[in-house]
């Protein structure tokens, strides 16, 4: 799929137009239709208070609150608990491999997802693993804004100064509260996936992980002596293709994603792993909805 | 070790045979060089690598299973180079001559691994061939009754193998002598010397003598080989055959007219047997394609037996004699069951008799004795006179013409015999004082010729007589008190007897007076038989041809060429000459061979092997040896002992061709593993 296709075509967005996100975390039982129904006036079902901060809604304030306490304390509705969802997007060097590349397919992803949000009036970031502490993106909220999601996401590029775990922290450290984080990255760290979802797990969001991995690392097609060369690092390692390696190969494979698996679910986390030959529609459509993501 | 394998290369190829593998493996662990490829990750690889490396060496093996074949093709293709091979002397020496004997007990089918001896003999001959070097030649001789080139001198085996396709049995006896001569020529060049100024350079210029390899292939079926000598010839004898192959063979097929009545004729064949076992066979005889009898006959062991037949029917026609063995015999060699034979029509000779009528002659001349010598035509003198006389004698061909009381204008191309006149040859002729004397009293004889043979002319009286002195070269038989009576001079190739005086005769009244008593006498009919005997010629129906002799045959002398059909159908042309004899030479088939002039029918031969040597076709062997194994009689040439090889000396088997084919497969499962990088 060439970088510059439009990430989501408007078959996809059909699709996508009748799910939703969901967060089981928050808002146990909310029932779809009052949310819907919520969208036009201020909601009279009272749900929090909060301290007022600047450039907070000034509507919003309770007078009465202030009246009794001398303090702002923002009123809040139901409406205004919106789930805020971040999708995560690993942009390592390696993930621009593959035929679509995993960095396009995690693009992609990471729009259906951000579409399907902002069509139900939630609220989206879309974040990079490289992005520096202080910088943040921009949040998206309502349909208007979907063009400006997608600009936003084609423009990102491989870069080769990500950590995941330093990108992790650092997200977390730019976003608290509540919502749903979409880590969308193959996990080929180095230094290994435990420290960075151990991030998350400190966090109060619900967490999906999704490791998206290309068909040449899921089944590797190579043959003879081979210097291989780690696109990242120029680490090399020297294999002499052979049907005992590739056994092996395709054995540590499936226990690195079993324990990936088994890492996420001990702590609450969803895994799921994608490779860069299902549609996203498809991939979205079923899958995330079989895990709870969308419904 | 030698024997395991033969080196054909020299140390500077083996050098670079050596070099070969090391080269190769060489080439495998300079550098590796691998593939440079990029992925998004190693982190699983390294992890790959580290639990692969606990099985480091299947590894490494598994890494050089290319290194490996080719190594393994390399060995193969060196150890086919080495020529390893068992069970064989190796073919050692420059020269050689190879001597197939072809002769009729090599068509035995005793032999091993091929169906007839012959075929064995090839096959080994082909097997030495094989074993040749390039530095190496041979040539290939047959022998029968005599010695053929079937190839010279030759280092090209390719021909050499050919030659030996083109060799053929035939049916002929065994003659090791002529063979050996005519290799002896080709292996023992003549010195030669020239004439140069220095006596010691005369000495020098001698051809090189290298020493020939004679392999000598046969079943030894022939009689000892004397005064050869062997000079350069070193000769090995492979002896061909089983010692305990049974044969039958007809050895003798002869006719004989009954003694009681000459219609009839009795036929004797002889059969042989050359096996250890009593044998029973039925001997067939069948007359043209006419079973005529079949008699039940046993044989005994290593001996013969006879059957006789009577035809009661003498009318000419081909006979032949078949024996069938009995199945479980085991005959080797059907060549030698089948007998053949004439019956003819001729008695022994034929005569002419042309007189106006001479009652005693013709009495004399028709008794049965007489009978069986010859068969007289009898013509009157008027008939000399006409043209069809002079066909009748280009036709017929007559072994002797009485011309009794007349004279012919030339004399004919016979023999002859005339009463009462003489010869009409100057030679005769010029001798005689033409003297007519009356009353000759007879005083001597010549008892010693075959003619005179047990006559007593003692009380002959003769009334008148003609005086006959022979010409130079001739002899008197009957000598008188006047001259010789009766005379004899040969013509060429014929004989004239004259005999002076008239047995009845006319006087010039034209009156039939009786010249002489002599027909009273006893010796006048035993003369007449003797004249029959002397002048009668083996027609050559009834002698032994055996196959390859040259057959004479009389015929009539008119057509200059005659059509010889062989047994097996083909014709050939023979020429015939003046006198009506002719020589035909190809008689290498056994059978009846029919002889056409103008189209007929002239005369049959019959070509038989008859050879009880021959027949006996098992291998000769001299006593037990130590080991209780029969040794094969060794054979002697001039005054060398030739000793006969063991059978399985000579064939070597070699291991090369397999050798290469594996190397072929190894190279191709190599290139598989490569193509197809299949996984081990």
């Amino acid at each position: 799929m060439p970088e510059n296709a439009p990430l989501l075509t408007p078959e996809l967005c059909s699709q996508l137009e009748r799910l939703e996100l969901v967060t089981r975390k928050i808002f146990r039982g909310r029932m779809k239709g009052e949310r819907r129904s919520k969208r036009k006036g201020q909601s009279v079902e009272f749900a929090d208070f909060r301290n007022y901060v600047a450039g907070d809604d000034l509507r919003l304030l309770d007078w009465n609150l202030y009246a009794r306490l001398d303090k702002l304390i923002l009123k809040l509705f139901l409406e205004e608990e919106d789930l805020h969802f971040y999708a995560l997007i690993d942009s390592s060097l390696s993930m621009d491999f593959g035929d679509p590349t995993k960095l396009q397919y995690a693009k992609q992803l990471a729009a259906a997802l951000g579409f399907v949000g902002l069509i139900r009036a939630d609220r989206v970031r879309i974040e990079t693993l490289n992005q520096k502490p202080g910088q943040r993106s921009p949040a998206y909220r309502g349909r208007a804004s979907v063009w400006r999601m997608e600009q936003q996401i084609q423009a990102i590029k491989p870069s080769s100064e990500t950590n995941l775990a330093r990108g992790v922290k650092n997200f977390c450290m730019r976003n608290t509260g509540r919502g749903v984080v979409v880590l969308i990255s193959d996990l080929m760290d180095k230094d290994g996936y435990e420290t960075a979802l151990k991030y998350f797990v400190s966090h109060e969001m619900d967490c999906f992980v999704i490791q998206v991995l290309s068909r040449e690392e899921l089944d590797p097609d190579v043959k003879g002596d081979l210097r291989l060369v780690d696109c990242e690092d120029q680490d090399e390692a020297e294999i002499t293709v052979s049907a005992p390696l590739m056994r092996k190969y395709k054995q540590t494979l499936d226990n690195f994603v079993a324990s990936a698996q088994q890492f996420c679910t001990r702590r609450g986390m969803h895994y799921l792993l994608a490779n860069n030959q299902i549609p996203v529609s498809q991939l979205v459509a079923k899958h995330l909805r079989r895990r709870g993501l969308v419904r | 070790m030698e024997s395991l394998f033969r080196n054909t290369l020299g140390p500077t190829a083996w050098a670079v045979m050596a070099a070969i593998p090391l080269a190769i493996i060489a080439l495998y662990f300079l550098k590796l060089k691998r593939q440079p490829l990029e992925v998004p990750s190693t982190y699983l690889w390294h992890r790959v690598i580290e639990d692969l490396h606990v099985n480091s060496f299947w590894q490494k093996l598994r890494k050089s299973i290319l290194l490996f074949l080719q190594l393994l093709v390399a060995a193969l293709a060196i150890l086919a180079l080495l020529r390893p091979g068992w069970q064989g002397q190796t073919l050692e020496g420059r020269k050689f001559i190879f001597l197939i004997d072809n002769s009729a007990s090599m068509s035995a089918s005793d032999a091993e691994g091929a169906a007839t001896r012959l075929e064995e003999a090839k096959n080994r001959v082909a097997a030495l061939v094989d074993q040749m070097e390039s530095s190496m030649s041979a040539m290939i001789m047959t022998f029968a009754s005599e010695p053929v080139v079937v190839q010279e001198f030759t280092s090209n085996r390719r021909q050499l193998r050919e030659a030996l396709t083109r060799i053929e049995p035939t049916a002929a006896q065994t003659d090791l002598k002529g063979a050996l001569l005519l290799a002896d020529g080709f292996a023992n060049p003549r010195r030669t010397v020239e004439d140069t100024e220095n006596a010691e350079d005369a000495d020098a210029v001698k051809l090189a003598d290298v020493p020939v390899e004679l392999y000598i292939f046969s079943d030894g079926r022939f009689p000892e080989v004397g005064d050869v000598e062997l000079g350069n010839l070193v000769p090995q004898f492979l002896p061909l055959g089983k010692s305990d192959t049974n044969n039958l063979a007809i050895t003798t097929l002869s006719t004989r007219r009954a003694e009681a009545n000459p219609e009839q004729v009795q036929v004797f064949a002889q059969v042989s047997n050359a096996s250890d076992t009593e044998a029973t066979a039925d001997v067939a005889l069948y007359r043209g394609d006419q079973l005529v009898d079949a008699v039940e006959t046993q044989i005994p062991a290593k001996g013969i037996a006879s059957a006789s037949f009577l035809l009661l029917d003498d009318t000419p026609a081909p006979l032949r004699a078949v024996v069938t063995p009995s199945a479980e015999y085991g005959d080797s060699l059907a060549l030698d069951n089948t007998a053949y034979s004439i019956l003819e029509d001729d008695r022994t000779a034929r005569v002419l008799l042309v007189t106006p009528g001479n009652r005693a002659l013709e009495l004399a001349l028709q008794t049965e004795r007489a009978k069986r010598f010859a068969k007289i035509d009898q013509v009157a003198p008027t008939e000399l006179k006409s043209p069809d006389f002079e066909k009748q004698l280009d036709r017929e061909s007559y072994d002797l013409i009485i011309f009794d009381q007349c004279v012919p204008e030339k004399m004919p191309a016979e023999n002859t015999l005339f009463i009462g006149n003489l010869p009409p040859i100057k030679a005769w002729t010029d001798e005689q004082v033409s003297e007519t004397v009356v009353g000759p009293q007879i005083v001597d004889w010549d008892r010693s010729h075959p003619l005179l043979n047990l006559i007593e002319l003692g009380g002959v009286q003769i009334a008148g007589a003609q005086i006959v002195k022979p010409p130079a070269g001739g002899r008197v038989l009957v000598d008188s008190t006047d001259g010789p009576l009766v005379s004899m001079a040969p013509r060429g190739r014929f004989e004239d007897l004259v005999i002076g005086f008239e047995i009845v005769g006319k006087n010039d009244a034209g009156e039939r007076i009786i010249n002489t008593n002599w027909p009273r006498k006893h010796s006048f009919p035993s003369f007449w038989l003797n004249v029959l005997e002397h002048f009668a010629r083996d027609s050559g129906s009834q002698s032994v041809h055996r196959p390859g002799e040259i057959v004479e045959l009389r015929l009539a002398p008119a057509a200059g060429i005659a059509t010889v059909e062989t047994p097996d159908g083909s014709r050939l042309e023979a020429q015939v000459d003046a006198t009506g004899r002719m020589a035909f030479q190809e008689t290498e088939r056994l059978g009846t061979y029919q002889v056409f002039q103008n189209g007929e029918l002239a005369k049959r031969f019959a070509v038989n092997l008859f050879d009880r040597d021959e027949s006996d076709v098992a291998l000769r062997v001299s006593e037990t040896g130590e080991d209780g194994l029969n040794i094969v009689e060794n054979l002697t040439i001039g005054f060398v002992e030739v000793v006969a090889q063991p059978r399985n000396a000579d064939i070597r088997k070699e291991l090369w061709k397999l050798l290469l084919v594996l190397a072929l497969v190894v190279l191709m499962t190599e290139w598989y593993i490569y193509n197809r990088r299949v996984y081990i």
